[in-house]
């Protein structure tokens, strides 16, 4: 009896004619077959789940069955199931497609475009902000910064690493590190290697192995501890030794030194597929942090590294935070100077490494999502104006018997091919737009990885925007047509345009304007930036000026008279170099990012404790860099050789720190006491600003001191040629190598490209949001162009009555024109509040310029209407010139 | 045609069946083969009846036999002459078949 309660049941869920016809009959017969189940040795379950699966699936087909054949009882496709229909719905549409080829292609195109922007960007934005460091528990690491009002990302003492490794509840592990360029001698060519000084605990943290033999332990990187070890990278190992197993046990000078070799590290991730070549390890080489140069040992010697954590399970960084606060404290009651107004902090390290790169990223994915939106808008547009063509063949088909849910799948099946091609050729896109990224040099704020796989995540991306996006286009057309008013449309003499669907097309116009209005005016904003961080003053001429960097060897270079004469000799030789103007030696070449600062105090003025000492950049640079980086002398005289090691201190300071010091006054002459010179410096000269940083900097003030005074091992050579500043390049190694043949040198390059680089982020954003608006306010135009024209298409008959009354055809060309403008006001208003959403997201990288400039507002407005008053004219002239004996006809 | 209409017109070229007995006689008649599930059989009824291939049959078979609650369903003369045409179709088809040597001859 309870096979028949489930048999009734299940008759239940076919539809009412079905159940009214044979619904009896099928409960006898599906009781019947249970019954026989049971009766063959069936158990409860075997003899109703065939019963269940069969008549579910049939009721869905049988509901099919009768939505197909409406009231009017149209014949059945015999031998049709649901895929026969969807094929069938497939192959009607590519026929569409084959008959309008222009209009598949246009959409697909306008679609791919979009589509393939937004798969590009978020292919970074995936690599660089989403995806997780490639580091196991990658989401607990985190850097520990020494805090400075001057420098939030300062470095770690030794003994501030001490005690955070004695928090084991709030860290797992805790390492330092540092990178440093280290010289390698003994071979050919001396090289200049990237040296990081590591604790044996920065390979647990990071959870880092040996590929080949070991790496080093804690104990073997204490300081105190001088063992002679290095671990290479596999890329080093692959590089220099040929992946030659024999590398084990080797010997490498460093800095000097003899090295052994005692492992290869493993590469923990490609770094090709890593945007940023390193993510805390990029270096070729590793070496015990108690070697790292320090005068006085690493112990002595103070904030000097890096510091990298892997915090305990389920400690928020805010917690850290918290404990960090408390060690500080206690650092700070055992030994109050150092420490005063420095803080320790835990950020996590994705941040670390992304965090500077957001704003711009965000920025460049939400102006390929307004180019999105507005190619949406555009084949929205271009499909509602084919199927009010369509309203009558669908009228038909549906008078004919096909059932309301028949028209939305065929309208449905045809948005879905839509959505399927545009993503195939929107990914081609993405992959070109990517390399084609890669090769308008992308500044570091985007960085681009030199391989990307196509992975999971992207793909999900891509696909998701296809099918929304094309069910947003589909979706009001479909709406539209998959509803038509059979009577209306049937009419005799039909005119096509409804008022509905105008409303429609002026909501499709203004939003498309409102778009691109913004993106150009944060567009123009950029550009503004741009234009700010080329006029800015340099203050020295980076055209024709060679620059490379070395480091001595302090083994080699023990005394500061030792440096003092490799420098005059390395001077004279490049001096003589053909080609080269003038030559000097400087600590930081300027945009370098190289540079410190130094505490002062004027001699003759009331003393102030050293914490609080007004600071100034200190710039170390030997006679003729002024001249030779076109840096005006001011007033006295320029450092000359006699500046030495057995004469006076001096100094030439910059025009903004003699306004700032000596205001009405004449400082040279006057003195100057730092902490770190034993003796006063004389100040000798005044020269004008020169930019360090940004080219945006504000003017700070500066102190040059002589190199010759203070020479430090750490040093960069300034060359002025005649010719471009490349062509000397290979001669000036060569005068360097000529007074020691084991000097590496590296970073030669010309000052013109340094100084480009530092406005590379203006230049490409500005370039890329240029690209954007412009495709923005192309398809805008077009967009526009099309709403105008089909709306005169569809008036044509109206117009010719009109015309044929005896208005004239510029009285039409003005209606339709001020309809355009009207829709144009509209636009530009709403535009307008969406242009200062989108600037305050670019507000981080606005120089000169405030988010709401009304300029770029009113340049965006002007290029919009521009751009829609031509879009719109076209047609409107048409309109004009409308026969009315030809539009009458038409009837 | 579908086959699961042709084997319902099959079953009922000889008798009068209800349902169930359908269900067995296409088992019956393809060796086993084929064995339709009631939903399958009574979407392919349902259609066939407002196509007017089958009919509810009127008359009874004698008492002793019937099942009073059954339903009997019969084959119309449009559905015969449909089921004549398939059975032509697939004769020819097996034809072909035959000629090229995809059949050996029975």
């Amino acid at each position: 009896m309870r096979d028949r309660r489930l048999a009734w049941w299940l008759v239940r869920l076919y539809p009412p004619r079905f159940r009214r016809d044979v619904g009896l009959a099928l409960v006898d017969a599906l009781e019947d077959q249970m019954g026989a189940r049971r009766a063959s040795g069936a158990s409860s379950l075997g003899a109703r789940l065939p019963a269940i699966a069969d008549t579910v699936g049939n009721a869905f087909a049988a509901w099919i069955d009768s939505a197909g054949s409406g009231a009017a009882k149209p014949p059945r496709p015999k031998g049709r199931t649901v895929l026969d229909k969807l094929l069938q719905d497939v192959r009607y549409a590519l026929r569409l497609w084959r008959r309008r080829p222009g209009f598949a292609l246009v959409a697909i195109a306008t679609l791919a475009l979009g589509i393939g922007a937004n798969t590009a960007m978020f292919t970074i934005v995936h690599a660089v902000l989403l995806r997780p460091l490639p580091y196991d528990h990658a989401d607990r690491l985190a850097s520990v910064w020494g805090r400075t009002p001057t420098y939030p990302r300062g470095l770690l003492s030794y003994r501030e690493y001490r005690e955070l490794r004695n928090k084991p509840g709030t860290f797992e592990a805790v390492g330092l590190y540092f990178p440093q360029s280290v010289n390698l001698t003994g071979a050919d060519e001396p090289q200049r290697l990237v040296g990081s000084f590591v604790t044996g605990s920065f390979f647990d943290t990071l959870g880092l192995n040996a590929e080949r033999g070991r790496l080093f332990t804690e104990a073997e990187s204490a300081p105190g501890t001088v063992k002679p070890i290095v671990v290479i990278t596999h890329q080093t190992w692959q590089r220099r030794f040929n992946g030659d197993d024999g590398a084990i046990g080797t010997t490498l000078t460093l800095n000097g030194t003899p090295v052994t070799i005692v492992g290869v590290m493993a590469p923990p991730f490609d770094p090709r597929v890593v945007p940023d070549a390193g993510y805390f390890i990029g270096a070729d080489l590793f070496l015990p942090a108690a070697l790292f140069p320090a005068p006085r040992g690493l112990e002595a010697a103070g904030p000097v590294m890096l510091g990298i954590a892997r915090l305990a399970p389920a400690v928020a960084i805010a917690r850290a935070n918290a404990d960090l606060d408390v060690i500080r404290r206690r650092l700070l009651a055992d030994d109050p100077q150092p420490q005063a107004d420095r803080t320790l902090v835990a950020e996590a390290a994705q941040e670390t490494v992304a965090g500077a790169s957001r704003p711009a990223l965000l920025l460049l994915f939400a102006a390929v999502g307004v180019v999105l939106l507005i190619a949406c808008v555009n084949v929205s547009q271009l499909l509602l104006a084919r199927a009010v063509d369509r309203e009558r063949e669908i009228a038909l088909r549906a008078a004919l018997g096909a059932s309301r849910a028949t028209v939305a799948r065929q309208l449905t099946v045809e948005a879905a091919l839509l959505a399927f091609a545009s993503a195939a050729a929107g990914l081609l896109v993405g992959r070109g737009a990517l390399a084609s990224l890669a090769w308008l040099r992308p500044p570091s704020t985007v960085p681009i990885p030199v391989d990307m796989p196509l992975n999971a995540a992207v793909l999900l991306f891509s696909g998701g925007v296809a099918v929304l996006v094309s069910l947003l286009c589909a979706l009001v057309p479909a709406l539209r047509t998959a509803r038509p008013n059979l009577a209306r449309v049937l009419q005799a003499g039909f005119r096509r345009a409804s008022a509905g669907g105008r409303r429609t097309r002026d909501v499709f116009m203004v939003v498309e304007m409102a778009l691109s209005v913004a993106l150009v005016a944060v567009s123009a904003l950029l550009i503004e930036s741009l234009l700010a961080v080329q006029r800015a003053p340099l203050g020295f001429d980076p055209s024709n000026v060679l620059t490379l960097e070395f480091r001595l060897p302090p083994t080699k270079y023990p005394k500061p008279d030792d440096i003092a004469r490799f420098f005059r000799a390395a001077i004279e030789r490049v001096r003589a170099v053909p080609g080269v103007e003038s030559a000097a030696l400087v600590r930081a070449v300027p945009f370098s990012n190289n540079g410190g600062t130094i505490g002062y105090a004027i001699e003759g003025r009331p003393s102030v404790d050293a914490a609080s000492l007004p600071q100034a950049r200190l710039h170390l640079v030997t006679p003729d860099y002024f001249r030779t980086m076109r840096i005006q002398l001011l007033r006295g005289r320029d450092f000359t050789d006699r500046d030495d090691l057995q004469s006076p201190l001096v100094a030439v300071i910059n025009e903004t720190f003699a306004r700032r010091e000596f205001p009405g006054q004449d400082p040279i002459g006057r003195r100057l006491t730092t902490p770190q010179t034993p003796t006063p410096i004389t100040i000798v000269g005044i020269v004008s600003d020169a930019k360090h940083y940004q080219p945006t900097e504000p003017a700070a003030p500066q102190l040059y001191a002589a190199h010759y005074q203070v020479p430090l091992i750490f040093c960069s050579l300034v060359a002025r040629t005649r010719g471009p500043a490349m062509s000397v390049a290979n001669d000036v190694r060569k005068a360097i190598w000529s007074v020691d043949r084991d000097q590496p040198v590296w970073g030669v390059l010309a000052l013109e490209d340094i100084v480009a680089r530092r406005q590379g982020q203006w230049r490409f954003l500005a370039l890329l949001l240029g690209i954007f608006a412009g495709v923005a306010l192309l398809l805008a135009g077009v967009g526009i162009y099309g709403v105008t024209a089909y709306g005169v298409a569809q008036q044509t008959h109206e117009i010719g009555i009109r015309l044929a009354l005896g208005a004239s055809g510029e009285r039409v060309l003005r209606e339709v024109v001020g309809r355009g403008a009207r829709l144009t006001l509209a636009g530009a208003a709403v535009g307008g509040v969406a242009a200062i959403a989108l600037a305050r997201l670019a507000s981080a990288m606005l120089v000169g310029v405030r988010p709401t400039d009304p300029a770029a507002l009113a340049a965006a407005v002007l290029t919009l209407t521009a751009v829609s008053l031509a879009a719109c004219y076209i047609p409107a002239r048409r309109a004009s010139r409308v026969d009315p004996v030809v539009a009458l006809a038409e009837e | 045609m579908r086959s699961v209409e042709f084997h319902v017109l099959l079953a009922l070229a000889s008798e009068e069946r209800h349902g169930y007995a359908i269900l067995q006689e296409v088992a019956a008649l393809t060796g086993g083969e084929v064995r339709l599930e009631p939903g399958t059989l009574y979407r392919a009824l349902h259609r066939m009846l407002k196509d007017g291939w089958v009919a509810e049959s009127a008359r009874r078979p004698a008492a002793d036999l019937d099942d009073e609650r059954r339903r009997y369903y019969r084959l119309t003369p449009a559905g015969r002459r449909v089921a004549a045409a398939e059975a032509a179709r697939l004769q020819r088809l097996v034809a072909v078949a035959r000629a090229n040597r995809l059949l050996s001859r029975a």
